[in-house]
Parts: structure tokens; sequence; C-alpha cells
């Protein structure tokens, strides 16, 4: 009886925000969706991924007032191909994990653009938070949907890069953010 | 001096190879040895970045001075050498083009294990040989290592066979490699 009430109620909710905004709510397949970013060391541009984070996306093309991401990154999850550079990513000068775990992305506000989409976000990083603009292709699929896209960031905007590495001659400030979500409905 | 080596004088372009590459090769190892105990960091990666530099010049010059040096044969050794002597000479010769090319390519594979692409002076950036791999990456770091020090015991023998050749056996084999000298038939 309990269950069912909470089915209902679910129901109901449900019901009411796709009324309100008609978005459908996904959550990122942790097994096939990818996070990955470029940065440039020493005039070469090297890659690495965050093996570990979740999203939530409601989104709707035709209702982009209402659509909105939440995305949670495990810092320590970093992995550049290199257990050298990633102990030092995971550093007091670089994400700093021990004092600032997990960084946090959450949209303000969509738009479409000529290829996709675009947001604005809140990206806080290392206990920063600065708006970080994010542009995508939102694809819907059978079973759910994916969702491609790229940011561009300063690193050093969030603090990201003391000491040895607060200079930008041999890591430039510059780092690509790419994603590809492949999206289950919730239920 | 003209450009091309004549039977008892390397000429302009030769000696231009060997004394430029023999430069860069005693960067090469400084450069080397001072990186190769420093934690990561700004300073390590500057110096490799250089190291790496430099290396692919030496590369791209090997194939200039092996394509030369096929079209364009080198003097003949003196005609008074032993059968020995001159096995040992032809013998530390071909070592060192072997390394010309063997000593920038493990660098440049160690690099791409490492997912530390080489980029050229950030001119442009050399693709990866292979994907990243922390196991090929030590082996091939331990490759680099052994064969760097072959380079460096057939440097001292060459040094030495040299000075020998010029104030034991008193002959032009030194001298036919040095620009500014005139070649006066020592033997």
């Amino acid at each position: 009886m309990k269950r069912s009430f909470a089915a209902l109620c679910a129901g109901i909710f449900l019901a009411a925000a796709a009324a309100a905004g008609g978005v459908a709510g996904y959550t990122a397949d942790a097994q096939k969706s990818r996070l990955e970013f470029a940065g440039v060391q020493a005039g070469a541009e090297f890659k690495g991924v965050f093996h570990k984070f979740t999203a939530a996306v409601e989104f709707a093309p035709d209702a982009l007032a209402s659509s909105h991401f939440e995305v949670q990154i495990d810092m320590n999850s970093v992995d550049s191909m290199d257990k050298d550079r990633d102990s030092t990513m995971r550093g007091p000068d670089v994400f700093d994990v021990a004092h600032a775990p997990t960084a946090h992305y959450v949209t303000k506000s969509f738009a479409k653009t000529a290829g996709g989409f675009s947001a604005v976000g809140a990206l806080t990083l290392r206990g920063v938070t600065k708006d970080v603009p994010i542009d995508f292709q939102f694809s819907p699929g059978p079973a759910g949907a994916t969702l491609a896209g790229s940011a561009k960031l300063k690193r050093l905007d969030f603090g990201v890069g003391r000491g040895d590495w607060k200079s930008t001659e041999w890591v430039e400030d510059a780092v690509k953010i790419s994603f590809s979500l492949v999206l289950k409905p919730t239920t | 001096m003209p450009n091309q080596s004549s039977p008892n004088r390397y000429g302009a372009v030769a000696q231009g190879f060997h004394w430029l590459i023999a430069a860069l090769i005693v960067t090469q190892f400084t450069l080397g040895w001072l990186a190769d105990d420093l934690p990561l960091g700004a300073h390590k990666l500057a110096l490799l970045a250089r190291h790496k530099s430099f290396g692919m010049t030496v590369l791209m010059l090997a194939v200039l001075r092996l394509l030369w040096r096929l079209f364009n044969r080198p003097p003949q050794l003196p005609s008074g050498m032993s059968k020995n002597g001159m096995l040992l000479a032809r013998g530390t010769h071909i070592a060192f083009y072997v390394l010309l090319f063997a000593m920038p390519l493990t660098g440049w594979t160690m690099s791409s294990a490492k997912n530390y692409p080489v980029s050229w002076f950030g001119r442009f950036t050399w693709p990866n040989l292979i994907s990243p791999n922390e196991h090929a990456f030590e082996l091939l770091r331990s490759t680099h290592h052994l064969l760097s020090d072959a380079l460096f015991a057939i440097a001292i023998l060459h040094i030495f066979a040299a000075l020998k050749h010029h104030f034991w056996n008193k002959d032009d084999v030194l001298v036919r490699m040095l620009p500014f000298t005139k070649s006066e038939k020592r033997s």
C-alpha cells in the first residue's frame, strides 16, 4: 500500500514536471559514458579522463527553460595514463583532492545554436565556482539519448596549478573538456 | 672548403653534420642527466621538452646525414692502418649511425608510452608511435639508458682514436674532419 502510494506520488510529480516543462529525466550510464580533458604540456597536447562521475540530465529540446544538468566528478578518478602525473594532479598543487574531492557542474541556462545547443553553468573546481559555457548535441534514441559536447576553461581561474604549476610556460592555462554521455531514462 | 668530400678530406656538409650532431649529443647528455633525477615539476618538464626537441632534431639530421653519406663517399681510411684497426673504425661508425636513429626513436616511443606527446620547440607535435602503456615505458626507458651508455662508450673510443691517429700515427684522420685547417698530407 505504502509502495503504491509512493509510486502514485512519483507519478503525479513526474506528470507535473512534464506538464510544467516537458523535460525528460536521464542519468548517465557510467560504463558507456566518457569525460575527457586535454591539456597542453611543453607545446604538446595530452589527454586524460575522469573515470568516475555522475550526471543527472533533465532535458528536452523544446523545453530549454526547464532543462537542467547536474554533474559530479570524482577528482580522484583522474587518469592521464601516467601514474606520476596522476599523483601530481591529485596533489595539493593541482586538484588538491584531499580538500576538494569532487568537482561540480550545474547549468543555469540553455540556448539553441546552429549545431545543437549551448548551456552556461557554474563549475565548482577546487572550491572555486565560475561560469563555464558548454556546447553539446542531444540525440534521443530508443533506449534513452546521447549527449556529446565540449567546453573550454582556464585552469588558473580555479586555482588549478600552484607552486611549480602556476606558470603557463610549460603547462598551458587553457584546458579542453569533451564528454559523450549515454543517457538512460530515470524511472 | 668544398661541399663534397674528397678522397682525403671531409667536405663542408659532412663536417657540418658531424660537428652539429656532436654538439647536440653533448647537449642531450647534459639535459638527460639533469632531468633524470628530478621529481615531476616545471623544471623537469622544461629540461625534457628541450631534450625531446633536440632529440627530434638529431633524428631529422641523421636522416639527411645518412642520405648525404650514401651519395657522397667519405674519405678513405689511411692505407697504413691494420685490418683490425679498420674493422674497429668501421664498426664504431656503423654503431654511431645506428644510435643516431635508435636514441631518438626509443625516446620518442618512450614519450608516447607515457602519454607525453613530443613537441618540436612548440612549433608542431609529433604523432604518438604507440598508445600509452606503463610496461612499455619502463622497457623503453631502460633501453634508452642502455643505448646512451653505449653511445657514451663509443664516443670516448672515437675521441681517443682520433687523438691517437693525430698524435701517435701522425696521419690526417683528425685534421680532415676539422674546419678552418688545411689538410696537409701527413701520411
